[in-house]
């Protein structure tokens, strides 16, 4: 069933100078389980996009919808942003604890399920360090985490590997494909990174520059696990590299 | 070990000191000696006003009270005028008039408004009028410019600690499902904390200035202040010098016992990426 359904999404910043036309209409859909990735340069209106789904800015025209799940719930959304917003006041546990305790949630299960997230990213030893003595990619997985632990039916991520050097992030890529096999979590991925996008995603939409529009959609059908070696991977990383170049060659 | 080079002046000006009145001179400054003469009986009476110590613990539990009170009302304050822009405007003009007055500008007044009644009195305790007791000494009205002269710092402190928490923390706590409440008690306050420590720096800072110099206004016989006055008056300027030590030594204390309260908070804040 669809899990989220975007139809002519746009947003125009009115600067006194000159209009802004950061996203021009944009539909797409997607499908539970989906790994739905976009792509596209700086600046092309992807993170607009993104905190438009999440509800933190506004279109000028169109809409989200996400509909009601199956068992007749609201869908949980969450987000991941680019510099992972960890709360640097608390500790890792009470971070990744924290959506729990907002909601309510009696303590023996935030207990019990913030265990086991900080297992599935590998942090259990850190639980009690801040997020200032944690490097970059322990950071960034500490906020998957946070954001994992509600269990969302969508999540948002915001280029949240870019701060990352190739070798971490790489590492980060693998453990997000590991943690959300045994979810039916929808995941928006926005990036600039191409390689990122292939053997992250199952589907990559290519955003235009100003204004943001769909350029064009893959669908990246690659067996699991996915090797960065394999031909068909190199494949799919060099037609989206001759996209991205036509696209940087029309300014 | 870090903090040697800091006594180098002082070392001087004491250095200085002592060669200035030392030999046998007649000289109208005591020699160090005799302060530390006297700082070294602080359970002395001095000049029947009582010891170096009774008038310390006089000033310094006037000053926790009203400082207390000061934080108790100012924190509240500052956190709903940093959280609301309605409040904040309503209560700016106020508070921007009340600010230039001095405290010690206003114990004139509060001494007529609050006609010296002591704390004893307030209590019904009035045979205590002629003992020697605390609560005898708290007068109301020193109390109340001691919260007078706090309360705007920590006000301003708290606002600026509430407006500076980050845009990107309130956003992650809205996605992440906390509600109004629950964001204010666990982003909003914690991330203000330092801020906060800060106004409640100054604030302390200002109420020991205000109180010695209230206690050398007429109005009160007991305090550090008083003793320096007094202690003046009667040429005994060996006590004087004693009592501006300490007053130097507590005001220090009090500011850096409340750095270091808010140490923790800080470090936290200020390491993050």
């Amino acid at each position: 069933m669809t899990t989220l359904k975007i139809s002519g999404l746009s947003k125009i910043y009115r600067e006194p100078a000159q209009d802004v036309h950061a996203l021009g209409p944009v539909s797409f859909e997607s499908e539970e389980g989906d790994f739905l990735c976009v792509l596209g340069p700086t600046g092309c209106g992807k993170t607009t996009l993104l905190r438009i789904v999440a509800g933190l800015e506004f279109p000028d025209t169109g809409s989200v919808s996400v509909p009601i799940r199956g068992d007749g719930a609201e869908p949980v959304i969450s987000y991941v942003f680019q510099q992972g917003a960890l709360f640097p006041w608390m500790n890792v546990y009470s971070n990744i604890e924290f959506p729990l305790k907002a909601k309510k949630i009696r303590r023996e299960i935030r207990q019990s399920r913030v265990e086991k997230m900080l297992e599935m990213v590998g942090l259990s030893s850190f639980r009690f360090s801040y997020p200032h003595q944690l490097s970059g990619g322990m950071q960034q997985r500490a906020a998957l985490a946070r954001s994992l632990v509600m269990e969302p039916d969508i999540l948002l991520m915001d280029e949240p590997f870019s701060s990352l050097d190739t070798r971490t992030s790489q590492d980060l890529q693998e453990n997000l494909r590991n943690l959300l096999k045994r979810t039916s979590t929808t995941v928006l991925f926005v990036t600039h990174n191409i390689e990122e996008a292939v053997y992250l995603a199952g589907k990559v939409i290519v955003l235009g520059h100003r204004p943001g529009r769909i350029v064009c959609t893959k669908t990246i059908d690659l067996p699991d696990p996915r090797s960065r070696l394999s031909d068909t991977f190199t494949e799919y990383l060099v037609s989206l590299r001759k996209i991205f170049e036509s696209l940087v060659l029309e300014e | 070990m870090k903090y040697l080079p800091g006594f180098a002046i002082p070392c001087l000006l004491i250095l200085w000191w002592l060669i200035a009145t030392g030999g046998g001179r007649d000289t109208l400054l005591p020699s160090p000696g005799e302060v530390l003469n006297v700082l070294l009986h602080p359970l002395v009476d001095q000049i029947s006003t009582g010891s170096l110590a009774w008038s310390t613990f006089v000033s310094l539990s006037r000053v926790m009270l009203g400082f207390m009170l000061a934080a108790l009302a100012g924190i509240p304050i500052g956190l709903i005028m940093g959280a609301s822009v309605n409040v904040r405007k309503y209560f700016s003009l106020i508070v921007e008039m009340a600010r230039p007055l001095s405290a010690i500008a206003l114990l004139p007044l509060s001494i007529i408004i609050f006609k010296a009644k002591t704390f004893a009195q307030l209590f019904g305790l009035e045979h205590l009028r002629y003992q020697k007791n605390l609560l005898n000494e708290m007068q109301l009205g020193m109390i109340f410019i001691l919260f007078w002269g706090g309360v705007f710092p920590i006000i301003l402190g708290t606002i600026q600690g509430v407006r500076s928490v980050r845009k990107l923390h309130l956003e992650a706590a809205e996605i992440l499902g906390a509600g109004k409440l629950f964001t204010f008690r666990n982003v909003i306050i914690p991330s203000a904390l330092p801020d906060i420590y800060h106004g409640l720096k100054l604030g302390i800072g200002r109420c020991w200035m205000v109180i010695i110099a209230a206690e050398m206004l007429p109005g009160t016989n007991s305090g550090i202040g008083y003793l320096i006055r007094f202690s003046y008056q009667l040429s005994r300027y060996d006590i004087m010098l004693a009592s501006i030590v300490i007053v130097a030594s507590i005001g220090a204390l009090l500011s850096k016992g409340l750095e270091f309260l808010g140490e923790k908070s800080l470090v936290l804040r200020s390491r993050e990426r």
